[in-house]
């Protein structure tokens, strides 16, 4: 065993503990705080398989947009303070028979199948080829994919102005 | 839309042309330490000067024959805010046989006194100043309360 | 000539002499950790002196003169009177997140000094996404100041993080604008290539009216990224006696002020690679006699340099201009400095592509 796979399952028990520990908190910043530690854990994951460029996006787009997304609706929520009631029995048995499957199922698989061992590089993580195939039209290219998303987002954005935008009343005299 | 961006790009420019006129001032001042005025006081206690209108305490002036000015009408007294001053008055007999009216102690608290400059403006001949010393500190709290005139002092002559 | 590189790679050779690959890196890592902290201790010293005796000279004031000549030993004492100081620990506080924040915050000023090289050949980490890596990882150091915020069980400590949170996430899309404009021209985002595009000339002179532009932008967005004043919202001494580090004391305190100076330290470093070459010296096209003179000013004189003087500009905006509304700054981000510099990159894009830039 190297020193990378000893980093491996370091970097794997990291983001198993920190992931269960952000379901079973019962406060919910800290059960955010936790979701936080753990996708950094998978950025460092990307950061291990050499994939610099996944990685950042993955500390850009989760921590930097979505944690902090979260921790400002905590933050605007009342009594987000408090302790959290323990969950229900009727929640949480089918939550977990659903991760007991998903478990079994992935475990199935990986039985079945194993992994292919990865001769050489397979692809180019390069920023210059991500962008370059980002907007190509030709083959494999991924430009109607981004172009669709762009439009979700630009929809999303026009709704937020909407709601956010104050009509100016008729003056009544 | 035209006049928009106009006022727009103007409000732009403005605000960087007025950022830059205050960045002129201070790296003017920045670029010359001599405007520093700083005072290191204990340091240079020898070559001190105070502005001549600042005021540290009040104080009764006297002459070279131990004579002042004060004729005991106690208006500094009436106008001090918060009764820093407390005048004694005596009865002199002079020359004539007549009783005069003079001070035998002119009393001045100084840890009540707000240096508001009240006392100076009401008194009439001038017997008060306001003095720039400014080194009050003592061990004890009765030391601060002053007798202003000097012992042995007497009303200057031809002042009423 | 005196190389950073040579002794690098005498000490990588002298190690992997004594010990296995693995070992090699760990020592090596060690060493590198070592080193970023103390630079972090020194940094922090000379930047807080810095700080006092130029606001000091700026408001007609000699500032700290009593410790030791110039009183240059006033930081050292103020930061042992910090680390002798009680942790003091308000009652009914997250424990776990108030003792977390200050690290959360400090690791990742520690994280993004990684890919800056310092002089030729001093760099970390050479990774090729340097100004990506840059920009994910500040988006970090804002959860650091919310944490803090929260945990204090404070109401101007939540108030402070919640003004931060918004102004961080706002003036981090104009920084990243006009950090791309100059990745445009580049054409990489590896902080390595970036400065040696700029062997002939810094972008600032060779990319005309956008780069200003983009400059000012990065200057104004930063500042109010790392919570100074004219926008330092999140502290607000005078409304909120202190924001997120209100209920601070000692050396977890020390670690929040510690960490906004080595965040200045940084994205200023970050705007002399961008703008005024990084440890490039100061060349002029073909003129090759002028240019050797250049050369002979070591690169990591050339590099600290240009950072200490974005560093004293930051200080100069500080100590001169009026504080804001939290709805002005808001106002300027999204009114002003997001559209000019939106347009600025299109406008860059366009230089980039005709070839109009020298």
């Amino acid at each position: 065993m190297d020193a990378s796979t000893i980093l491996f399952y370091t970097i794997a028990a990291y983001i198993l503990v920190t992931g269960v520990l952000a379901v079973t908190t019962r406060k919910i910043f800290r059960s955010a705080i936790w979701l936080l530690f753990s996708l950094i854990g998978i950025a460092a994951l990307y950061f291990w398989m050499d994939l610099p460029f996944i990685a950042a996006v993955q500390i850009v787009v989760y921590v930097g947009g979505i944690v902090v997304l979260i921790i400002f609706s905590i933050f605007l929520t009342q009594k987000s303070g408090d302790q959290m009631p323990k969950p229900i029995l009727g929640r949480t048995l089918p939550s977990a028979l659903a991760s007991f499957f998903g478990f079994v199922f992935t475990i199935n698989l990986i039985w079945h199948h194993g992994f292919i061992e990865n001769k050489g590089i397979l692809f180019d993580p390069t920023v210059d080829s991500i962008g370059m195939q980002l907007l190509n039209t030709g083959e494999g290219g991924y430009i109607l994919p981004f172009e669709v998303v762009s439009m979700l987002l630009l929809a999303a954005m026009v709704g937020c102005i909407v709601i956010a935008m104050k009509v100016k009343k008729e003056e009544t005299i | 839309m035209i006049s928009f961006l106009k006022t727009y790009f103007t409000e732009v420019f403005q605000a960087i042309k007025s950022l830059l006129s205050g960045m002129k001032l201070t790296g003017y001042y920045f670029t010359h330490p001599k405007n520093i005025i700083t005072e290191e006081y204990p340091d240079n206690r020898a070559t001190l000067k105070m502005a001549d209108r600042f005021r540290g305490e009040v104080i009764m002036t006297h002459d070279e024959k131990n004579e002042h000015a004060c004729t005991g009408c106690s208006a500094c007294e009436l106008a001090c805010p918060n009764g820093t001053i407390k005048i004694i008055n005596k009865f002199e007999i002079n020359a004539e046989g007549k009783k005069k009216k003079a001070i035998d102690a002119f009393v001045y608290h100084l840890e009540l006194c707000t240096m508001c400059n009240l006392c100076i403006v009401a008194c009439p001949t001038d017997a008060i100043k306001m003095s720039p010393n400014f080194e009050h500190s003592v061990y004890d709290r009765r030391l601060l309360t002053k007798q202003l005139n000097h012992e042995g002092s007497k009303i200057r002559e031809g002042v009423e | 000539m005196f190389s950073f590189q040579n002794m690098t790679q005498e000490i990588h050779s002298w190690l992997s002499s004594l010990m296995s690959e693995t070992f090699v890196m760990l020592v090596e890592m060690t060493i590198v950790g070592i080193l970023a902290i103390a630079l972090f201790a020194f940094l922090g010293l000379v930047l807080v002196y810095m700080e006092r005796k130029v606001a000091a000279v700026i408001q007609l004031r000699k500032g700290p003169n009593r410790v030791g000549p110039f009183g240059i030993f006033q930081t050292s004492a103020d930061t042992l009177k910090l680390v002798l100081k009680e942790g003091f620990m308000p009652d009914n506080v997250d424990k776990f997140l108030y003792k977390l924040a200050p690290f959360v915050v400090m690791i990742t000023a520690m994280l993004i000094l990684a890919p800056i090289p310092f002089a030729k050949g001093v760099q970390i980490w050479d990774i090729n996404i340097g100004v990506f890596y840059l920009t994910a990882i500040s988006s970090i150091s804002v959860i650091g100041i919310l944490m803090a915020g929260w945990a204090s069980n404070n109401k101007y400590s939540l108030l402070g993080a919640m003004r931060s949170g918004a102004q961080i996430v706002s003036y981090e899309l104009s920084a990243g604008m006009a950090v791309l404009s100059i990745v445009v021209l580049t054409g990489s985002l590896n902080l390595g290539d970036i400065i040696a595009s700029q062997e002939d000339g810094w972008w600032i002179f060779k990319g005309h009216i956008p780069a200003w532009i983009a400059f000012i932008i990065y200057i104004i967005a930063v500042t109010a990224e790392t919570n100074r004043a004219p926008f330092d919202m999140a502290e607000a001494e005078s409304e909120l006696t202190g924001g997120f580090h209100t209920e601070y004391a000692g050396m977890r305190f020390a670690l929040f002020f510690l960490a906004e100076y080595i965040n200045i330290f940084i994205v200023c470093a970050i705007g002399a690679i961008l703008f005024f070459g990084g440890w490039m010296p100061f060349h002029i096209g073909s003129w090759t006699a002028f240019n050797h003179v250049m050369d002979f000013i070591p690169s990591f004189m050339w590099f600290f340099g240009k950072t200490f003087f974005l560093i004293f500009l930051i200080m100069w905006f500080r100590w001169t201009f009026p504080r804001l509304r939290v709805d002005q700054l808001l106002n300027l981000e999204w009114k002003y400095l997001l559209p000019i510099s939106i347009f600025n990159l299109l406008l860059m894009t366009l230089v980039a592509i005709k070839g109009w830039h020298f």
